[in-house]
C-alpha cells in the first residue's frame, strides 16, 4: 500500500486534486454561484451570522490560537535572545572559535561492508562513495570486541573500549540465576502497588535504567556550546540530557517490552510456537466477518489477567481479494500483500490505564485460511508512554511532522521472515519503509542543524544483509531451494540506494562540513552454525543432569556443580567461578589455566565436515578490555571464522548434540564473528591521515575537530586532517 | 454538525494540517536558539494557518446553511424578551410605494386590542415615511394590532409579559433574505402599502454566574464544549 506521508506528497495530492476540480466544464458557474451565495449569507446582517457552529469555531479558534501561541512565544524569544546569547558567549565563550568545521556529518550504515563497497564501487555502482572515496578517506575501520552492533556502537559515542561503557553484547549474563538479560538497559514497573480486590494500581514512576556508561561525545560538544541532532544512535535508550536533539534507536522495547514480538494471526489450527519473536493468536470466523486480537503489555493493575488485548475485526472479500478492516475507531481495507499505515493501537487496562502502541497489519491471504500479520506494537512516537528522545518532544515533533515512524530498536522483523511468516518482499517493503521515515529524519535534521553535529545511524544496511546474503553466497544452505533469481540484486541494490542518499546530503552540505560516513563492522556469510555449549559438553567443560545428552533453553538440564564453562549470547564464554556465580565450581586460582587451556582448544577448530577452521581467534577478556567494568564482561570471547557463527540454539544457552550445523535459516549473513574479519568501513569528505582507523577514534576525532579538548580517559586517538583538507 | 463537519470535511488533510502547525510550534521550543530555523517555523505556522482555514472552509459551507436556520430560530425565542406588562414600547411603521408624504401618513390608522392602550399620540417621520406610536400593555398575552392604509389592513403580532414565547420584531412586505433572518411573521401582502411593522422588543440577557450575556455567547461557549467532547467520542478531526 502507498504511503501517503509527508506534506509535500500531501500538498502535491491536494494541488492536483484542485487542478482538476477547476478544469471540469461547469468549474466556472459552480464556483461563481457559491461565490455568490457566500457573499449572500455573509452580508445578511443578522446576529446568528456571527458565528457558525463548532467547526468553524474550531478552525478560526485553533488557527488564531496556533498563530497567538507562536508569536507569543516569538515575542519571548526575541526579546530575552540578546540574553540568553550573552550568556551562553560568556559561559561557552566562541564554542566554534576552534572548530576546524561548522558542521560534521555522521552517517551510520549499520553493517556496511568494506569489501562490497569496494567492489560495486569499482564496477562504477556506487558514484557517490567513490567521489567520498577519491576527494577525501576510504578506509576500512577497525570494529570492537566482539563485532556486535550495541558493543561498537557504544564505542563509537563513548570513544572508549567495552571495559569503560559496560556493553558486551545484546545479552549480559545473570551470575545469580545463568539467565540472560538486556545489556543496554533496565525497566522496572513502579515499586509501590495499591491493592484492591482484584486490582493492584501501581503507584509511582517506571524506572529507566541506563546500563551502558561512559559519556556520548555529544555531551562534551554540548557542554562547549555545540548542538547536536542525533538520531537512531543505537544504545542511547534511555534517552540522556544533552544540548540537543536525540531519537533513540537499537534497544528501544516495543510496547510488551520485547525487543519485537510479532503477531500471526490465523485461522489455521496450530500448537507450533515461534522460536523466538513472535506469537500466534487465533482467528475466529463468524458470518463472514473474522475478529482477532493483537497481544499487548501484561495488565498493569489487574493481578494475573495476563496481557491487554486490542480486538480487531476483518471482512475478506474473496473475489476481489482484499479485506476491511475495523481497528478501533479506524477502518481500512488491505489487498493481499499489502501493509496497512502505521495504525494506533491503544491497550486499556482498566482503571483509566492505557498503553499507547502504533502497529500496522499486513493481510496474507483470505481464503481457504485467514492470516494476517500485525508488526510488534511499537510505542506511539506521537504518545510516547517511555521517554525515547531527549527531549520527550523531539519524537513527538518528528510524529507530527512526518507522522508516526516505526520507534522499536530492532523495527526491521527479521524474525518474521525467520519464520517464514512473512516473505523476502513483506520484509523488504517493511524495511525499506522504516529507512524512508529515516531519511526524511535525516534531512529535517540536516535543515535544523546549520552548526554543530548531525548524526544518523541506518539499521537497513544491517537487516538486509543479515537476511539477504543467501542471495550472494551461491553455496549458501539457506538458499539451495530457492530460486536464485528472486532477489538476486537485493544486496547491491540495498548499497546503490545508499549510495543516492549519500548523494543527496552531498547536495546540501558545503566545504565548511565534515560528511563521514562509517559503519560499525563488516558483514560475512553465516552458513555454518558451531553451538559452543556442545563443544564444552562433549570435551567435559560442561556437565548435563543425569546423563542427559542434550538440554533445553537457558542452560535447563545443565548441572552447575560440575559445569566449568558455559555460553550465552553472541561470542562471550563464561566460566563457573567459585564466589562469582552462584554454584560456581572453578577455583580463582584455576582461571588463568583454565582460559588458556579453552583456547588452546578453541581456537583453529576444524568442521569436520568442511575441514575448515570455524574458530579464528579466542581472545582473553582481560587482554581486550580494561576499565572499571570489566567484572561485567564474558571470560573469553570467541571469534568464529568466515561463514560461521554461534548456533542459534548456542546463543539461548541449548545444548545439543551437534556441534557444527548448516544454518538454513533466512538469517543468512553475519558479522558476530572474528573482529578482524569484518572490520567496517570509514568514508569522509576530507582526508585523514590515518593508517588503521578505528570506530574508537571517531569520537576524539570529533571533539579535535571542534576544538576541544579530549578527556583523558578516551581509548581512541584524533585522526589527522591533510594538509590540504584543512 | 460535528459529524455532519465530520463527513463533509477532508479528515486526513485536516489531521495532517494540525499535526504539521504542532509541529512547527514544538520546533520553535526544540531549536529556540538557533534564530534561523526558528524564523523559518514562524514562516511554516502561517502557512500551516492558511492551509488549516482552507481545509475548514469545505465543510464551513455545509454546514453554514443548517447551523445558520438553527440560530434564526434559536433567535426567535432566545433573542428578546416579551414587552413586560405597563412598560410602553414603540410600534414603528413604514411606509412605502406611493404612500407618500405627510399627508399619506396621515391616512394610515392604528386600532388596538383592548389589552394594549396607546400612551402617547403618534410621530409622524416624514422624511424616514414612518409613523410610530408609543404603547403599552395591560395584560400578558400575544395580541394583534391592525394598521390601516390606503383601505388596506395588515396586522402584526405584540407578545407581552414573560416566559419564552416564539417573537417576531418585525413584519415586512418582500425582502425575502431579510424576512428569513429577521421575520417570523408572514410576508404583507404585495399591494399593501405598508412595507414594515416592527416592535422594539428588548434584548434578552442570559444570566450565567450573575453575569448577562447574549444567547449567542452562551451557545458559543456551549457548543464548543459540545463540540471538544463529540469530536473525542466521534474521532472527528476539527
Amino acid at each position: 500500500m502507498k504511503r501517503l506521508r509527508g506534506v509535500d506528497t500531501f500538498v502535491r495530492l491536494l494541488r492536483s486534486s484542485i487542478r482538476r476540480r477547476l478544469c471540469t466544464p461547469f468549474a466556472d458557474t459552480r464556483v461563481r454561484a457559491t461565490r455568490l451565495l457566500l457573499i449572500a449569507i455573509v452580508l445578511s446582517p443578522a446576529l446568528a451570522h456571527a458565528y457558525a457552529g463548532p467547526g468553524a469555531g474550531f478552525a478560526v479558534l485553533s488557527s488564531f490560537w496556533a498563530i497567538f501561541v507562536a508569536f507569543l512565544y516569538s515575542f519571548y524569544a526575541l526579546m530575552t535572545w540578546p540574553f540568553r546569547q550573552l550568556f551562553r558567549f560568556l559561559r561557552r565563550r566562541n564554542a566554534y572559535g576552534k572548530a576546524t568545521f561548522e558542521r560534521a556529518v555522521i552517517l551510520g550504515f549499520d553493517g556496511m561492508d568494506p569489501e562490497l563497497a569496494d567492489r560495486f564501487m569499482k564496477e562504477g555502482r556506487l558514484p557517490n562513495l567513490a567521489k567520498l572515496r577519491d576527494k577525501g578517506t576510504f578506509s576500512k575501520l577497525r570494529t570492537t570486541f566482539p563485532a556486535i552492533s550495541p558493543v561498537a556502537w557504544s564505542t563509537f559515542m563513548t570513544g572508549v573500549n567495552p571495559g569503560k561503557h559496560n556493553i558486551y553484547d545484546f545479552l549480559a549474563c545473570d551470575r545469580n540465576s545463568y539467565l540472560p538479560y538486556l545489556s543496554s538497559a533496565e525497566i522496572k514497573g513502579p515499586k509501590r502497588h495499591i491493592k484492591i480486590g482484584k486490582y493492584s494500581i501501581p503507584f509511582g514512576k517506571t524506572e529507566i535504567k541506563a546500563m551502558r556508561k561512559g559519556t556520548p561525545f555529544w555531551h562534551w560538544l554540548g557542554n562547549a556550546g555545540i548542538f547536536s541532532s542525533v538520531i537512531r544512535v543505537p544504545v542511547t535508550f534511555p534517552p540522556e540530557k544533552f544540548q540537543g536533539v536525540l531519537l533513540s534507536g537499537m534497544c528501544v522495547p516495543d510496547l510488551k517490552g520485547s525487543q519485537g514480538t510479532f503477531c500471526l494471526c490465523t485461522t489455521r489450527a496450530s500448537d507450533d510456537k515461534f522460536r523466538e519473536g513472535g506469537v500466534r493468536v487465533p482467528i475466529e470466523r463468524k458470518n463472514g466477518v473474522c475478529r482477532s486480537y493483537v497481544p499487548g503489555p501484561d495488565n498493569p493493575v489487574k493481578r494475573n489477567a495476563g496481557d491487554v488485548r486490542m480486538e480487531f475485526e476483518l471482512k475478506p472479500e474473496v473475489e476481489s481479494k482484499q479485506a476491511r478492516f475495523t481497528v478501533g475507531s479506524e477502518k481500512f481495507t488491505l489487498k493481499i500483500g499489502e501493509y496497512s499505515e502505521w495504525i494506533t493501537a491503544e491497550f486499556k487496562a482498566g482503571m483509566g490505564f492505557t498503553a499507547h502502541g502504533i502497529c500496522r497489519f499486513y493481510l496474507k491471504e483470505i481464503s481457504p485460511e485467514v492470516e494476517v500479520y500485525v508488526t510488534p506494537v511499537n510505542i506511539d512516537p506521537g504518545h510516547p508512554d517511555l521517554p525515547i528522545s531527549h527531549p520527550v518532544t523531539y519524537s513527538i515533533y518528528l510524529a507530527k511532522l512526518f507522522g508516526p515512524y516505526a520507534t522499536l530498536g530492532l523495527a526491521e522483523d527479521t524474525w518474521a521472515l525467520n519464520e517464514h511468516v512473512l516473505d523476502d518482499d513483506a520484509f523488504l517493503a517493511q524495511a525499506y519503509g522504516n529507512h524512508e521515515d529515516r531519511e526524511r529524519m535525516l534531512f529535517d535534521a540536516l535543515d535544523k542543524t546549520k552548526q554543530g553535529l548531525c548524526t544518523c545511524v541506518f539499521d537497513t544496511t544491517d537487516r538486509i544483509q543479515h537476511m539477504f546474503w543467501r542471495y550472494l553466497d551461491e553455496d549458501h544452505p539457506a538458499a539451495r531451494d530457492v530460486p536464485h533469481s528472486e532477489h538476486p540484486q537485493v544486496i547491491q541494490d540495498l548499497y546503490q540506494r545508499m549510495d543516492r542518499l549519500i548523494g543527496r546530503v552531498m547536495e546540501k552540505i558545503d566545504d565548511d562540513t565534515l560528511l563521514m560516513v562509517i559503519s560499525d563492522h563488516g558483514f560475512k556469510s553465516f552458513a555454518r552454525c558451531m553451538n559452543l555449549n556442545a563443544w564444552l559438553h562433549q570435551n567435559g567443560y560442561l556437565a548435563l543432569k543425569d546423563d542427559k545428552t542434550e538440554s533445553g533453553d537457558w542452560f535447563e538440564d545443565v548441572d552447575w556443580s560440575r559445569t566449568r564453562a558455559y555460553t550465552m549470547g553472541l561470542n562471550g564464554l563464561y566460566l563457573n567461578i567459585k564466589g562469582r556465580e552462584k554454584q560456581g565450581i572453578v577455583d580463582p586460582s584455576e582461571v588463568e589455566a583454565l582460559k588458556a587451556e579453552l583456547q588452546k582448544g578453541l581456537n583453529g577448530l576444524v568442521d569436520p565436515a568442511s575441514g575448515t577452521v570455524g574458530i579464528t581467534g579466542v581472545f582473553i577478556a582481560d587482554n581486550v578490555y580494561r576499565g572499571p567494568y570489566t567484572e561485567n564482561s564474558p571470560d573469553l570471547i570467541v571469534g568464529y571464522g568466515a561463514g560461521y557463527r554461534a548456533s542459534w540454539d548456542s546463543v539461548m544457552g541449548k545444548v545439543t548434540g551437534q556441534i557444527f550445523e548448516d544454518n538454513m535459516k533466512a538469517w543468512s549473513g553475519d558479522h558476530c564473528i572474528d573482529p578482524r574479519l569484518v572490520p567496517g568501513v570509514l568514508f569522509s569528505s576530507h582526508k585523514f591521515i590515518e593508517e588503521k582507523p578505528a570506530i574508537v577514534d571517531v569520537a576524539p576525532t570529533i571533539l579535535k575537530l571542534f576544538g576541544l579538548a579530549l578527556p583523558a580517559h578516551f581509548d581512541g586517538k584524533a585522526w589527522t586532517l591533510a594538509a590540504k583538507a584543512r | 454538525m460535528v459529524v455532519l463537519f465530520g463527513y463533509t470535511s477532508d479528515q486526513k488533510a485536516i489531521g495532517i494540517a494540525k499535526d504539521q502547525l504542532k509541529a512547527h510550534l514544538l520546533a520553535v521550543r526544540l531549536y529556540r536558539d538557533q534564530i534561523p530555523v526558528v524564523m523559518g517555523s514562524y514562516g511554516k505556522i502561517l502557512r500551516g494557518t492558511g492551509r488549516y482555514l482552507k481545509l475548514a472552509f469545505k465543510p464551513l459551507l455545509y454546514v453554514i446553511v443548517p447551523i445558520t436556520l438553527l440560530m434564526v430560530q434559536i433567535d426567535r425565542y432566545l433573542g428578546q424578551t416579551p414587552i413586560p406588562v405597563n412598560a410602553p414600547f414603540l410600534l414603528t411603521v413604514h411606509v412605502g410605494g406611493q404612500m407618500t408624504g405627510n399627508d399619506t401618513l396621515n391616512n394610515v390608522a392604528l386600532e388596538l386590542p383592548p389589552e394594549i392602550a396607546m400612551t402617547a399620540p403618534a410621530v409622524h417621520v416624514p422624511s424616514e415615511n414612518q409613523i410610530v406610536w408609543r404603547l403599552a400593555g395591560s395584560k400578558d398575552g400575544k395580541y394583534e394590532v391592525k394598521i390601516t392604509g390606503a383601505g388596506k389592513s395588515v396586522e402584526k403580532a405584540v407578545c407581552l409579559g414573560s416566559g419564552l414565547p416564539r417573537i417576531s420584531t418585525v413584519r415586512l412586505r418582500g425582502q425575502f433574505w431579510e424576512r428569513m433572518f429577521s421575520s417570523a411573521e408572514p410576508a404583507l401582502p404585495e399591494n399593501s402599502p405598508i412595507e414594515s411593522i416592527s416592535v422594539n422588543y428588548p434584548d434578552r440577557d442570559i444570566d450565567v454566574a450573575g453575569y448577562g450575556m447574549n444567547w449567542i455567547w452562551l451557545f458559543f461557549i456551549l457548543s464548543m464544549v459540545a463540540g471538544f467532547i463529540f469530536k473525542e467520542v466521534l474521532g472527528i478531526q476539527i
